[in-house]
């Protein structure tokens, strides 16, 4: 076992699907275990975190961690993965830009905890328990980890070497980037191991776009039966491929559903969102104000639909409430 | 309760706003003012920029509607407008916070007025809610 690097693969605040991508890259990871020693994966392995603890401060070649940052715990094993780690790749959208579970940042934690404690149809909770971060029952002192007032993705607590986007990231990219830390061909840390262009760049349904494109209203994919061989914005669906970085594989689009948005932005644009306002608005078909009113009114929940894997690291990163934290 | 002034930051089409006016006189009226080609140029970046850097409004002035130079730069800006008031909300900022005027005043006079008209606006909004951000997860873990 000496003398081989030492690879840490982790999750954070992730479904778990992240780990399955890694699983999912078949007798490649044959391979990859064969060049490396695997040091901690909890999903798959058992090591323990005080394994870990007891490294020397970057003995370990490599930490892939996938999922964001919303707990104490979370938040200790991202730092201690750091101290531990030559190189951090941040893998997935989650890890990358908040993912999914972002979209919680348009919410208080004390919106989600009434929700998820007290309001929600399914809960019976007659003596009003909230999770607490530490309380005592018959002498013994029991802790949870400290849920935080917002998403965060990985960059904002640890440094971070290079991203790989995707919800999951797809299996060649995956081998390209074992592959790269392996041979030791890596870009300029800070990169993002995937194409730099628009998804509109690669997908083969851009031939049937004309030349211009002007829609009166929005149609959500399941209102409608959507042709499989033309741009989905020339359908009126909306599609965020202009506005997002390309290497997925056209995974969405090839099963007839129209670009998410989960590799994010292309190189060098911070916010997808605010870039993907710009191009829709240029295909909005309207005479006048009134046109664009209706437009806009029946378009439901926008900012989920564009900012639907990235408001933790979108801009304005948070809802303003004003409210304190309890930290 | 204290005075308080509102950052407010205008942007202005230098077709139809203040282009015969002297430039560093306006400057001295009007802060945070931004003389542009095309309202159109106007990129909702700019915009979510501006109140993350602790704006609390944006005011566009672009050319009469069938008037711009570049065919419909000034009907492009008003709908990323009104598409970027409903981002606002959700992330929290009221959409009286972002506005644009399509007019024109090749003098300027008329930009301080409209300035302070949507400046008195805002400090009856008083300022943008805060985010409170953690001051530990700020610090990041490095190498």
């Amino acid at each position: 076992m000496a003398g081989k690097p030492k690879v840490a693969i982790c999750w954070l605040g992730g479904c778990g699907g992240c780990d399955e991508a890694v699983v999912d890259i078949n007798e490649a990871i044959l391979r990859v275990v064969e060049a490396v020693d695997i040091v901690l994966w909890p999903v798959a392995l058992d090591f323990k975190y005080d394994h870990v603890e007891r490294m020397e401060d970057g003995a370990i070649a490599l930490s892939v961690i996938n999922g964001n940052v919303r707990n104490a715990d979370q938040e200790e094993m991202a730092k201690l993965l750091r101290h531990k780690s030559q190189l951090v790749l941040a893998f997935g959208a989650c890890a990358c830009f908040g993912g999914t579970p972002g979209l919680a940042n348009l919410r208080t934690k004390k919106d989600i905890f009434d929700w998820v404690y007290r309001d929600a149809p399914t809960v019976v909770n007659p003596e009003k328990n909230y999770p607490l971060v530490k309380v005592s029952s018959n002498g013994t002192v029991l802790t949870l980890p400290e849920f935080y007032e917002q998403v965060y993705p990985l960059n904002q607590i640890i440094d971070v070497d290079y991203y790989l986007p995707g919800c999951p990231p797809p299996p060649d990219l995956i081998v390209n980037a074992f592959t790269a830390v392996l041979e030791g061909k890596l870009p300029p840390r800070g990169s993002t191991l995937a194409p730099h262009k628009a998804l509109c760049d690669t997908c083969e349904r851009n031939k049937t776009k004309p030349n211009r494109i002007a829609i009166r209203d929005v149609k959500r994919i399941h209102e409608v039966e959507a042709q499989t061989n033309t741009c989905f914005l020339a359908q009126g669906i909306l599609c965020m491929g202009p506005a997002t970085r390309t290497g997925c594989g056209e995974t969405c689009i090839n099963i007839n559903i129209p670009c998410r948005g989960c590799f994010g932005p292309v190189e060098g644009v911070k916010d997808a969102g605010a870039k993907y306002i710009s191009a829709l608005a240029s295909i909005i078909d309207a005479e006048d104000e009134k046109d664009v009113r209706q437009f806009v009114d029946k378009l439901n929940d926008e900012v989920g639909y564009l900012y639907r894997f990235s408001v933790p690291s979108s801009i304005l990163r948070k809802r303003r409430t004003g409210e304190a934290e309890e930290l | 309760m204290k005075h308080y002034e509102p950052k407010l930051v205008c942007f202005s089409c230098k077709f139809g706003w203040g282009y015969l006016a002297d430039e560093e006189e306006m400057r001295t009226r009007i802060k945070n003012w931004v003389p542009i080609i095309c309202s159109g140029k106007i990129d909702a970046i700019h915009i979510l920029e501006a109140f993350k850097q602790g704006a609390d409004g944006v005011l566009i002035l672009g050319c009469p509607e069938g008037d711009c130079h570049y065919q419909d730069g000034n009907f492009e800006a008003r709908k990323k407008v009104l598409l970027l008031k409903k981002v606002l909300e959700a992330y929290g900022i009221e959409k009286e916070r972002l506005r644009i005027e399509l007019s024109m005043d090749p003098e300027g006079r008329t930009i301080p007025d409209i300035v302070k008209q949507m400046s008195d606006a805002l400090a009856k909004l008083g300022p943008v809610r805060k985010v409170k951000e953690r001051a530990r997860a700020m610090t990041t873990a490095r190498r």
